[in-house]
């Protein structure tokens, strides 16, 4: 990444889980990282990251509560700037979530959250562990029908409405979406800040989209 | 397909090095006879380069998780080099102590003496954290009154039976159990096989097998007879002329779906 130019990422903080991990990354990566908690703090970024561990309803509220959620829709729909979801912060961008009740999420991919299905002998629920990610359109530095193995912990998946949202799906069970994209947004199921040298290629190929 | 994971452990002590007060790397036998064998960041640097496919950091001394615990500093320190899952505890009380640990870098958590205390911490702690953080860790051993889990750092019995407490504690919320046979620690003997299968065939969560790794043979057997989801090792992957990617190929080698990497 020596000779690109200048990034500068943006970590959305709205008491959602552990940020240090993917500020890590980033910065391992060479850039410069803000950890976003008001408006004032979009100012110079060229990259967001929307993170999330815990339930969904409690993201979701958190996130409607942190009063960012106007400066983030403005930075992804309006502006059309890159963000990366990651875990909840990518269910998040779903129409909604069954998990503990039903919740809405921003609508921003369509689709729903469900629980994955464990009734199939041997599959485990959380699904924790590195599985095969599949890419079916490229995204993040990965092209079409590339695999490779990332990190996973969850009990929820994204099933997408419109199968073109889909950049890579993902076998536990039943197939989901392990990472999904629209136009300026891609975001993962898996964690690519703890997935080793994969993740941090997943990472650096979103830097270099703009 | 999920892959079947390598998981070196990583046991924590306090030391008093001059001034400053340090964990060092330890591991143990029967959870006694503790010996030194150094820096427990540096051996994470060189299993994350060796793709081990995540750590578990374990202060042994069970000390107040505090936010100057020196185990917060490690896990930082680890959180900042290596790009890879981490779970930790020892000393877990409340769901602060959650948080804290989380804050500094860890990605799960195990508790152990405090979810018997209080069962109702594994729920609390899973409904704000979500049951993939909360790891559930079942020290257990086998004598004359049965099979008994044993808190303290295995100083203490309790009356509860380790697969009826496994299960119980799925059924409460916690997204993984960590089952270590407190007699096969540090022995190299092998796996305590019936009890994981036990453990493993009636919970629907992963199971983590620990205790009495000292062959690459003992992994596999842990996976296909022990239908554990991931082995957990200290004293093997510290001693033995043995690392996780040395053990993976054995794994491989031996049919069971394991990441690849050369």
């Amino acid at each position: 990444m020596a000779a690109s130019p200048r990034r500068a990422v943006g970590i959305v903080d709205y008491r959602a889980g552990n940020l240090r991990s993917i500020a890590n990354a980033f910065d391992h990566l060479g850039c410069e990282v803000v950890i976003v908690t008001r408006e004032a703090d979009f100012d110079g970024l060229t990259h967001l990251v929307l993170p999330g561990v815990g339930a969904f309803g409690h993201c979701a509220q958190n996130l409607r509560d942190s009063g960012l959620l106007p400066a983030v829709t403005r930075w992804a729909l309006n502006d059309a700037r890159p963000l990366l979801g990651i875990c909840v912060g990518m269910q998040l961008l779903a129409d909604a979530s069954e998990e503990l009740g039903e919740h809405a999420g921003l609508g921003w991919i369509h689709g729903r959250v469900q629980r994955l299905p464990a009734a199939e002998r041997g599959v485990r629920l959380p699904h924790v562990g590195w599985n095969t990610v599949r890419f079916v359109a490229a995204t993040a530095g990965f092209v079409a029908g590339e695999s490779e193995d990332f990190y996973f912990d969850h009990t929820y998946g994204f099933f997408c409405a419109d199968p073109r949202n889909i950049a890579a799906e993902c076998t536990h069970g039943v197939t989901f979406a392990a990472a999904v994209r629209r136009d300026n947004i891609v975001a993962a199921q898996f964690h690519p800040e703890k997935s080793q040298d994969a993740g941090l290629r997943f990472l650096a190929g979103f830097l270099a989209s703009t | 397909m999920v892959k079947k994971r390598l998981i070196p452990k990583l046991l924590l002590k306090r030391r008093r090095l001059g001034t400053v007060e340090r964990m060092v790397l330890v591991t143990t036998r029967g959870y006694e006879q503790v010996i030194e064998v150094g820096d427990p960041v540096s051996q994470a640097k060189i299993y994350e380069a060796q793709f081990a496919d995540e750590l578990i950091f374990l202060n042994i001394d069970s000390s107040p998780i505090e936010p100057q615990a020196p185990l917060l500093d490690v896990l930082r320190r680890a959180a900042s080099e290596t790009f890879m899952p981490i779970a930790a505890g020892g000393g877990v009380r409340t769901t602060d102590d959650f948080e804290l640990l989380l804050a500094n870098g860890a990605d799960k958590v195990c508790v152990n003496s405090a979810a018997i205390a209080d069962p109702s911490l594994i729920e609390r702690a899973a409904a704000i954290f979500g049951a993939q953080c909360v790891v559930v860790s079942i020290d257990y051993r086998h004598d004359a009154q049965g099979s008994r889990v044993f808190v303290d750092g295995g100083r203490t019995a309790t009356p509860l039976d380790p697969i009826e407490w496994a299960v119980r504690a799925a059924a409460l919320g916690a997204g993984e159990i960590l089952l270590t046979d407190i007699a096969r620690d540090g022995s190299g003997e092998g796996l305590d096989l019936p009890t994981i299968r036990a453990v493993a065939d009636r919970v629907s969560v992963p199971v983590i097998a620990s205790g009495g790794c000292g062959l690459a043979r003992h992994f596999v057997e842990g996976f296909l007879d022990g239908h554990a989801e991931a082995v957990a090792a200290g004293t093997f992957f510290c001693f033995r002329d043995q690392n996780p990617m040395q053990t993976r190929a054995h794994v491989r080698n031996a049919g069971v779906p394991i990441r690849v990497k050369t």
